[in-house]
């Protein structure tokens, strides 16, 4: 205990983790469950191998329980050196002054940005700040069983329109008596991407891009459709959790991002495929390359090893090797190069953002303002009790916009 | 908490009566022995104020300002308290944590004094029972419990199927909003074994030659029962009332693993403590939460106040006899 409590003081005098012979010790911290953290100690363990004056504790969680801890943390002032980083969290940070700019370090030689695959580093840039390096990218998609579509004679083809997408669901239904979609209506991406393919946005740099009447209508129509049955019940969701309901079983498809292929494959007993995002015009499905990226603390007392550290994650190829896609592509050229998928799933998450890249729909992804983690919470809740009956449309819209004011002066 | 302080008080240990009276020496004697008394309690009062105290005052400050965890918190008056009342999923949380403790405290108590009456008489195996009984209040309060709970109220496992046969379908109940309140209300009826253990003993005090005397003047089982042992254990039950009313108030983890950490569906579990931490740690509004909490604290008390204040109607103590 006592060695313990050294320690902490220690960490917050500012000279944290170096010990007498300059060993240095970072800590990385990310979300994810065992499949990850597997993987990850292995790329550690091939760091320490080549950085011995590094030494790299971890620790982990899932997404939920991942923020809620780091927010106490970093609110103590006490943040992880190194940490996994989405998109929603970098301005809710960097105006919290949590996050470094990585600026100096790529200046100074200890990252590099070279060697990315087609500007996926700008996920990681926030008003002119560096203030994430992508490990991995990847798309919202629909991720689509299958068995079911095969069986109801339904093949999703590049282009094809809201209208033939819901017609589709109501086939599905028809024939095999599954509902086509998990509940479409509450994924703040997706909405995002349908917005986007009429000209606007989910977010503006601090507010929300849309308005209470394009809402309504969201959310009218997606309540109408959980009520005619091609859309999963909200409870049938619930009691799912924490699998999907699409790996459970009680849907067909599912909108969320091409690498939970593999997850969904791992949870469930069908064969889980891509397709491509639905549209308005025939071509334009808003769609944009997000990232998973490494951060780092501006707290941190190793700016430089912490530097080191996340270079060698993002573009050594044997890192590259032993991640695979688990947090989406690989970002770099060389990780992307180094490692070529063997099975299906992988094999079709690297041809499906091929396929999207060469396609020239790929846009830049709208910044997320700060507190942007808190609304997508509560678009997916809200959604949930509207599916449920529980709620009027209209009352649900207020309540969505009430409290996505408070969230983004939070 | 604050009992080893009273307790001294009257008891033989008490070593003020002599103090004034004693020599020197003595005195000296008696300021090492309260030394080494304070020495002793310091884990306890150190741990008082660091982690209670202080914190509590914190609280109370943060409850008058807007503070998101990372800037400095600014003062807002009373802004945090009115915000409640325009808030519909505080509400919300109102109401479940309301209907949480009504149904499930008097549930709960009256099984416990049922199981009580049956485990009072002598008979074979009685300690086994006693204990079989009481081990759920002692793990139930656990994240396993909550998860096993989750598991077996969920859709077509052992309570639905169960409902099934004799045609009640509702599905899981985890996943229906209208049900999943009474899956916790049914987790902390199920650990009725402390109150059980403390009507125990308050029905070991019930004079047997009261029962006697009754059962020779003709008084039934039940007639004992209502005009006897109700009455003699009436400060028991009084106790019990207060302790799991309060208990159920502070209703926290079952609903958050239960409802898979989001208080839902429909925020159907969101009770009271749930949706304050949502607001602290999840969207940063330690403010608000801070003055849920006070707020929390504030209805806690009032209650205490009613049910001390009812007493006086219906629990019997002995001095009411001098």
């Amino acid at each position: 205990m006592a060695t313990l409590g050294l320690a902490a003081t220690t960490g917050c005098g500012g000279d944290g983790g170096t010990s007498a012979d300059g060993t240095v010790t970072i800590r990385y911290s990310w979300w994810g469950a065992d499949e990850r953290a597997k993987k990850i100690n292995e790329t550690i363990k091939l760091f320490e191998k080549k950085h011995p004056k590094i030494k790299v504790k971890t620790d982990f969680q899932d997404y939920q329980s991942f923020w809620e801890k780091f927010q106490t943390q970093a609110s103590g002032g006490n943040p992880p050196d190194v940490f996994q980083n989405a998109v929603t969290f970098l301005r809710k940070y960097d105006k919290r002054g949590v996050l470094l700019d990585l600026e100096s370090q790529i200046d100074a030689g200890n990252i590099s940005l070279s060697n990315f695959r087609a500007g996926v580093t700008k996920v990681g840039e926030v008003d002119g700040k560096q203030l994430g390096i992508p490990v991995g990218s990847n798309t919202m998609s629909l991720v689509v069983d299958k068995k079911v579509f095969q069986k109801a004679g339904v093949e999703p083809t590049a282009g094809w329109t809201w209208d033939e997408y819901f017609k589709a669901l109501k086939t599905i239904h028809d024939k095999t008596k599954v509902p086509g979609d998990t509940g479409y209506f509450s994924i703040m991406y997706l909405y995002d991407l349908y917005l986007r393919q009429n000209g606007k946005a989910f977010y503006t740099k601090d507010g929300l891009g849309f308005d209470k009447a394009d809402l309504t209508e969201w959310w009218q129509d997606g309540y109408n459709r959980v009520k005619a049955g091609i859309v999963t019940d909200p409870k049938i969701v619930a009691q799912d959790r924490p699998k999907s309901s699409l790996s459970a079983g009680h849907g067909a498809s599912e909108f969320t991002w091409d690498n939970f292929t593999v997850r969904y494959t791992a949870e469930g007993n069908s064969t889980y495929g891509l397709a491509p995002i639905p549209t308005m015009d025939g071509k334009h499905t808003g769609q944009y390359l997000a990232s998973l990226m490494l951060s780092a603390s501006a707290r941190t007392s190793h700016p430089k090893e912490v530097a080191q550290f996340i270079n060698f994650m993002v573009h050594d190829p044997e890192v590259g090797k032993i991640m695979g896609y688990d947090r989406g592509i690989l970002a770099s050229t060389e990780q992307y190069e180094a490692f070529k998928p063997t099975d299906e799933v992988n094999k079709e998450i690297a041809q499906y953002e091929d396929d999207t890249a060469k396609a020239g729909v790929l846009g830049t992804i709208t910044p997320h303002p700060s507190g942007a983690d808190t609304i997508e919470a509560a678009f997916l809740r809200i959604g949930g009790d509207l599916g449920l009956g529980k709620v009027k449309v209209a009352d649900a819209v207020k309540q969505f916009f009430d409290e996505s004011q408070a969230a983004f002066q939070a | 908490m604050g009992t080893p302080v009273t307790l001294v008080k009257d008891s033989p240990l008490d070593t003020r009566k002599t103090r004034s009276a004693a020599p020197a020496a003595l005195k000296r004697r008696g300021r090492r022995e309260n030394l080494a008394g304070y020495l002793f309690m310091s884990p306890w009062i150190a741990g008082f104020v660091l982690l209670t105290a202080g914190p509590m005052v914190a609280s109370l400050y943060f409850a008058f300002t807007d503070y998101n965890l990372f800037n400095t918190p600014k003062w807002v008056g009373l802004d945090n308290f009115t915000r409640m009342f325009d808030d519909p999923r505080w509400q919300k949380s109102v109401e479940v944590t309301a209907k949480y403790v009504v149904i499930g405290t008097p549930l709960k108590l009256l099984l416990a004094l049922g199981v009580a009456l049956l485990l009072a008489q002598s008979r074979r195996g009685q300690a086994f029972y006693r204990a079989a009984f009481y081990a759920p209040s002692l793990i139930g309060a656990s994240v396993s419990v909550a998860f096993v709970w989750r598991s077996i109220f969920s859709d077509d496992a052992i309570v639905d199927r169960t409902m099934s046969v004799f045609g009640i379908h509702v599905g899981g109940w985890v996943g229906n909003p209208d049900w999943i309140l009474y899956c916790l209300v049914a987790l902390t009826v199920w650990q009725f074994g402390a109150p059980m253990v403390i009507f125990l003993a308050g029905l070991k005090q019930v004079p047997k030659e009261l029962h006697e005397a009754a059962a020779m003047d003709g008084a039934g089982a039940f007639r004992r029962f209502w005009n006897i042992t109700l009455p003699m254990i009436s400060p028991v039950l009084f106790f019990n009332v207060l302790l799991e009313t309060i208990h159920s108030f502070q209703i926290f983890a079952s609903a958050y693993v239960v409802s898979n950490t989001y208080c839902g569906p429909a925020d159907a579990t969101l009770v009271y403590t749930c949706y304050l931490y949502q607001q602290g740690f999840k969207n940063a509004q330690m403010g608000y939460a801070s003055a849920m909490a006070w707020m929390l604290l504030l209805a806690v008390a009032l209650v205490t106040a009613v049910l001390f204040w009812s007493q006086k109607k219906w629990v019997h103590y002995e001095e009411d006899a001098r």
